[in-house]
């Protein structure tokens, strides 16, 4: 592989469920170094996507390469290359930060995983919660221990799922400094969400997706040249979303 | 309706949603079945042993005794009865109360129950009929069964006492079963961990079934849940006398196999309860105690603490 | 290549910690142990009792200056006494099992773990595996624990030590207990795993146990023609045993079906071959293990196929991720 290999390349990837189908054959290209906003209303198949792109899934039809591997023949290496933070993430909650990230680093098979922790912990700010425990935190110290055990092996392609889902406003913001700060090491963020506000502030480029359908992908200076200010953002959102619903 | 008979009929129309519960009261009923056929083949094949017998007997000239089943009640032939109610009937009785309580939990409706006008006490009465209707329905369900085959089976005749003897039995084991599922509802109020009520309500149950006889009366595992084989005499030795005297009155399902068995016409001649306190006191004391515990529980819920999120 | 062992250890590591810092290994030990040791003890206690009352009535006899030989010395073989702790292994160490099993499943059901597990370089097999291990390691510690309480109390109780063939018996007995506690706890792992809610897996994996563990091998003892008279039906018509057998042969087919439900039981399997191991089931008392392993390997087999059967459909099925990480 090389770095000129796009992070993720899909070509009719699709997922149905017997006859209904949640993905509708999704072809799209998205180059390294990208922050790849991914909109859509609630139950517009965003998760599912994810969870295709992660192995999590097995697609009904089409293929996909991340961070250059194929989904189908090469799920380990795939694995090997990306991160990734479910919406709610809850952890071991009887075992501290420290104890769940050594656990998780482990099965990225690294073998440096104290230093490695030490090294994400700071780079966190929550150094201070390596020795507490899990169950006893608040939705946003969760989230950002979630995040720590996505990025401790240094992946190449980061997949968010509705990071700022709960946070209050520090923590949003804390979040898009992180995603800032990842962005400008070089780490590629695929990231599902419906907060206008956050795509328009982290993102360089969005896809849409409305009933199952890409219905919308540009960069973003695309989108803010054609649509200007976030208030157009929202119009093409919601008109896109609102024709796909009443079709 | 009173504010506690809706909370009573919504938790009886989401119980019949319910796959999981519709299930363990498919599993009692096709086991009513099969313990009336059970007792029934296993009644004729002891009276062919015994016709074999006779004959035998009489070729070597030796007295001929009584068929020993024939000295037994007609309702003899169910008494696998008792054993499939108190092992499938009082499981279902567990996950009924279980379940009405954490169905509420997991669907998060507790806070919206807790901020409207009636009181917890309005809702804990509400939960406790819900529970003793879906008993009583479960144990009517195998009344009728039992009826049906009492009057189908051929060469059983069942005097009126009889019938009334049936009738005791089915409203013993709806206290025993019920009993059990009013600690399965106080213990799912009082720990909010998802199978929490389920788990503490089964190990109590375990307790009482197969280790508190084994204490009482030296009785193993699986006599403890063979109808004839759990009805032994206190072994005589001065431990298991003490032993019978003080863990007696609270092993349930002794007294409830004692009882049943004393319904049901199958009880040995002579054979003294565990303990010095009369088994029907016993029971009706757990009872009241169960239900009490239920109520408490009830009224000590916390609407916060668990639900979807946990 | 990579190490293919790593995931599992790492994975059945982090159970093993979580199960020592939860209490769950210490409360399963503890249970179990009671529950064995109160039917050990108030088995040795009614054997006393029984001792006790020959012996009088050997006196009455002598003094009357009677002959003893006309009543029967109770026998004593040591291992005869453990019948109650294998028969509450057989159900309440298969409730614990059960639990153990839901319990690895509910670890990684509903909290995303799994889905972070699952999305690093760790096969699906390899997750699986080490849950199985873990449950192996548990009923092999656990039983570990109550039987070498069990013969510390039996050599107490019995005044005689245990001779090495006891020994052997008894890890004989460990081995098969370990394998049938291992198939329980796969059980109700993979009903947890696999049904829409954990919680309906725990319900399910009870209602099995309820029917393979209790119902079937109990319908087998209740329809026993001899169990529904109290003191048994021949010995109430006084019927010699030879003339037994013939009766009985014309009841072949009720026979056979009774044994059929109760071999559709892997507890009866168990119950088997360990009565036999340990001379609890009269006909074996103090036979070699050449003579048992010949009457009982099918036993031993059945067992073996259950437990490796049912963990090799876990194995082979694939988890479902999108139903998994999203508890209903």
């Amino acid at each position: 592989m090389t770095t000129t290999t796009p992070a993720i390349v899909t070509r009719d990837l699709t997922k149905s469920y017997g006859a209904a189908t949640i993905l509708h054959p999704l072809t799209i290209t998205i180059p390294r170094g990208e922050v790849f906003g991914f909109l859509g209303h609630n139950g517009a198949g965003k998760t599912t996507t994810i969870r295709l792109l992660t192995t999590l899934l097995a697609p009904s039809a089409g293929q996909a390469s991340v961070a250059g591997h194929d989904l189908a023949t090469d799920p380990m290496a795939l694995r090997a290359a990306i991160g990734y933070l479910p919406e709610n993430v809850r952890l071991y909650d009887r075992f501290t930060t420290q104890e769940n990230l050594v656990f998780f680093g482990r099965l990225s098979g690294l073998s440096d995983v104290e230093d490695r922790v030490a090294d994400t912990l700071a780079f966190l700010g929550i150094e201070a919660l390596a020795d507490r425990r899990v169950g006893t935190f608040s939705k946003g110290m969760r989230q950002r221990v979630g995040l720590a055990q996505a990025i401790l092996h240094r992946p190449e392609l980061l997949f968010l799922d509705e990071p700022t889902s709960g946070l209050d406003p520090m923590g949003v913001r804390l979040l898009r400094e992180i995603v800032a700060r990842l962005h400008a090491s070089g780490m590629t963020i695929f990231m599902n969400t419906h907060l206008l506000s956050e795509v328009a502030l982290t993102c360089t480029s969005i896809g849409v997706l409305a009933q199952g359908r890409l219905v919308y992908h540009d960069r973003m200076e695309a989108v803010t040249a054609k649509y200007g200010d976030e208030r157009a953002l929202e119009d093409l959102y919601l008109g896109v979303g609102l024709s796909e619903v009443t079709a | 309706m009173t504010p506690a008979s809706i909370v009573a009929a919504q938790s009886l129309a989401a119980l019949l949603r319910e796959r999981t519960v519709l299930l363990i009261a498919g599993i009692f009923t096709a086991m009513v079945l099969v313990s009336a056929w059970m007792g029934w083949s296993a009644t004729a094949t002891v009276n062919g042993i015994y016709a074999d017998a006779v004959i035998y007997l009489q070729s070597i000239g030796q007295p001929v005794p009584a068929n020993p089943l024939g000295q037994t009640s007609a309702l003899g032939v169910l008494r696998n009865l008792t054993v499939y109610v108190s092992l499938i009937g009082t499981f279902a009785a567990i996950v009924t109360g279980q379940r009405l309580i954490e169905a509420d939990r997991r669907a998060g409706v507790l806070p919206l129950i807790a901020a409207r006008p009636p009181a917890r006490m309005t809702y804990v009465a509400g939960k406790m009929q819900a529970l003793a209707l879906a008993t009583a329905a479960l144990v009517t369900l195998a009344a009728v069964i039992s009826g049906l085959t009492l009057v189908l089976l051929p060469a059983i005749a069942v005097t009126a006492g009889e019938w009334l003897r049936l009738g005791g039995f089915f409203l013993l084991s709806w206290a025993y079963v019920t009993l059990f599922g009013m600690v399965a509802l106080g213990a799912a109020a009082r720990i909010p961990a998802t199978a929490g009520g389920l788990l503490a309500a089964t190990i109590l149950w375990l307790a009482v079934t197969f280790v508190l006889p084994a204490l009482t009366g030296n009785v193993n595992p699986t006599a403890a849940i063979n109808p004839i084989s759990a009805l032994v005499a206190t072994p005589e030795t001065p431990v298991f006398t003490i032993l019978g005297t003080v863990l007696g009155p609270v092993s349930l399902s002794e007294a409830y196999a004692y009882l049943a068995a004393g319904l049901m016409g199958y009880l040995p001649a002579g054979l003294v309860p565990r303990g010095v306190v009369p088994p029907f006191l016993s029971l009706i004391v757990l009872v009241a105690a169960a239900l009490v515990f239920a109520l408490r529980s009830g009224l000590a819920l916390d609407p916060n603490a668990g639900g979807p999120d946990a | 290549m990579p190490d293919l062992r790593s995931p599992i250890r790492i994975i059945a590591r982090r159970d093993a910690r979580e199960a020592l810092r939860d209490r769950f290994l210490l409360v399963a030990i503890s249970a179990l142990s009671l529950a064995a040791l109160v039917s050990l003890v108030t088995g040795a206690i009614a054997l006393k009792g029984d001792a006790a009352t020959y012996a009088a009535a050997r006196a009455t006899l002598l003094a009357l200056g009677k002959d003893a030989a006309a009543i029967a010395a109770p026998e004593f073989w040591p291992l005869k006494l453990l019948r109650g702790t294998l028969e509450q292994i057989e159900i309440m160490g298969a409730v614990i099992a059960l639990i153990a099993g839901y319990r690895a499943a509910v670890a990684e059901r509903g909290r995303q773990t799994l889905a972070l597990i699952l999305t690093r370089p760790v096969r699906h097999w390899q997750f699986l595996a080490a849950k199985l291990a873990g449950g192996l390691m548990l009923s092999a510690m656990t039983l570990a624990v109550v039987f070498a309480l069990t013969a510390l109390v039996l050599n107490g109780i019995s005044g005689v030590p245990l001779t090495l063939s006891d020994l052997g018996r008894l890890v004989l007995t460990w081995a098969a207990g370990t394998l049938y506690l291992t198939g329980i706890y796969t059980l109700g792992f993979a009903l947890a795993l696999w049904l829409r809610s954990s919680v309906s897996g725990l319900v399910y994996a009870f209602a099995l146990w309820l029917v393979v563990v209790l119902v079937a091998p109990q319908i087998g003892d209740t329809m026993d023609p001899d169990n529904q008279v109290a003191g048994g039906v021949f010995a109430s018509l006084q019927i010699p045993k030879a003339e037994q057998d013939r009766i009985k042969a014309g009841f072949a087919g009720y026979e056979t079906f009774r044994n059929g439900i109760e071999v559709a039981s892997v507890t009866k399997h168990f119950e088997r071959l360990t009565f036999a191991l340990l001379g609890i089931k009269d006909s074996y008392t103090g036979k070699p293990l050449s003579v048992i392993w010949a009457d009982k390997k099918g036993d031993a087999l059945f067992l073996l196929l259950f437990t490796a059967a049912l963990g090799g459909l876990v194995l082979m099925r694939r988890i479902n991720p999108d139903q998994l990480t999203q508890e209903t």
